[in-house]
């Protein structure tokens, strides 16, 4: 945003760090739609695909948090050459909570971004 | 901060942090989240090559300070488990593991403990009413106020309100008030892991648009 008051770009980008706190279990249920992944493959899975990165401390807590709620499911496998890993994978539970959220998601985001398109072209 | 230059050592003297952290959680869980965290952090150390000092360094620093990532899994697991077992020891817990991280915490945590005293004094009261009959809810007269329950001194003055109808009264009171405070407890405690959920699992979670995590 440019030429944007600091005081209003921290306000924003405070907001927008609350906005991706609260998408956090979307996108790891969404990252591990392809398949099963272990916890730094999910990290950067995050990171690559939608920009989002985790603090490294918080993604294993959150993992098991979701795995006590039954939505993901975990198995060690022995690596052949290196560390046995951790990897995650959805439950059907899990796979029923990702298409629920991002169907609300889809829904949300494309009614807000009609009321948005004014905002935007009228700013540029 | 001075560490140990050997990054074996460094990633064990972590860990035994980490595990020391992880109080009120099962052993099995203990060992698996040691087990992850151990990987994670050799992984991420060896992506830059070797196994080196600043390597584990970068990824310590990366992973956080013991204490933060130990308390995500115990506030956690021990809310979880409150939740679950319903019962009142175990929901104090959980609710007194809250009280240590805000005021909101710590007014759940003193109302429940009152409701969990009443409870308790007016079910004890009512069970001890059989063996020790001056046991009562004694009120004071006209010139002295005062509610008792449980005994006075004899010249107190006051009398007694309940007499044997105390021993139905106080069981009925007694866990009517438990089971009403366990649930307001339980409610609270749904609605916390609720605000944590929709707060994306607590402060520093995450960020975007930029390189460096919060």
């Amino acid at each position: 945003m440019r030429g944007t008051d600091p005081q209003i770009q921290d306000s924003a980008d405070k907001w927008a760090v609350q906005l991706r706190k609260g998408c956090l279990e979307l996108a790891i249920l969404a990252a591990l739609w392809g398949g099963k992944l272990y916890g730094l493959e999910i990290l950067r899975t995050l990171e690559t695909d939608s920009d989002l990165i985790i603090s490294e401390g918080t993604v294993y807590p959150l993992l098991s948090r979701l795995k006590n709620e039954g939505l993901l499911a975990s198995e060690w496998v022995e690596a052949e050459a290196g560390h046995p890993r951790k990897y995650y994978r959805l439950t059907p539970a899990g796979r029923r909570q990702a298409v629920a959220m991002a169907r609300i998601w889809a829904r949300f985001s494309a009614s807000l971004n009609g009321l948005l398109g004014r905002v935007l072209q009228e700013s540029e | 901060m001075p560490h140990s230059q050997d990054p074996e050592r460094r990633i064990e003297s972590y860990l035994i942090q980490i595990r020391s952290g992880l109080k009120g959680i099962p052993e099995d869980q203990i060992a698996d989240i040691v087990r992850e965290l151990r990987t994670h952090i050799v992984e991420r150390a060896e992506s830059s090559g070797t196994l080196s000092p600043a390597a584990v360094e970068d990824a310590l620093l990366a992973l956080g300070r013991p204490d933060q990532v130990t308390s995500l899994y115990v506030i956690d697991n021990v809310m979880a488990r409150a939740q679950g077992s319903r019962m009142p020891w175990t929901v104090l817990r959980g609710i007194f593991f809250w009280a240590t991280m805000n005021l909101t915490g710590f007014l759940v945590f003193l109302m429940c403990l009152i409701g969990y005293a009443i409870g308790t004094s007016f079910f004890l009261a009512a069970l001890l009413k059989p063996f020790v009959p001056s046991i009562g809810l004694w009120i004071g007269d006209r010139d002295r106020f005062f509610l008792v329950l449980g005994q006075i001194y004899p010249n107190r003055g006051g009398h007694e309100l309940l007499g044997w109808t105390l021993v139905p009264i106080g069981c009925a009171l007694g866990g009517g008030t438990i089971l009403l405070t366990t649930h307001f407890a339980l409610w609270c405690i749904r609605k916390f892991r609720e605000q944590r959920r929709l707060r994306g699992f607590g402060k520093g979670t995450a960020s975007a648009g930029s390189r460096q995590s919060v």
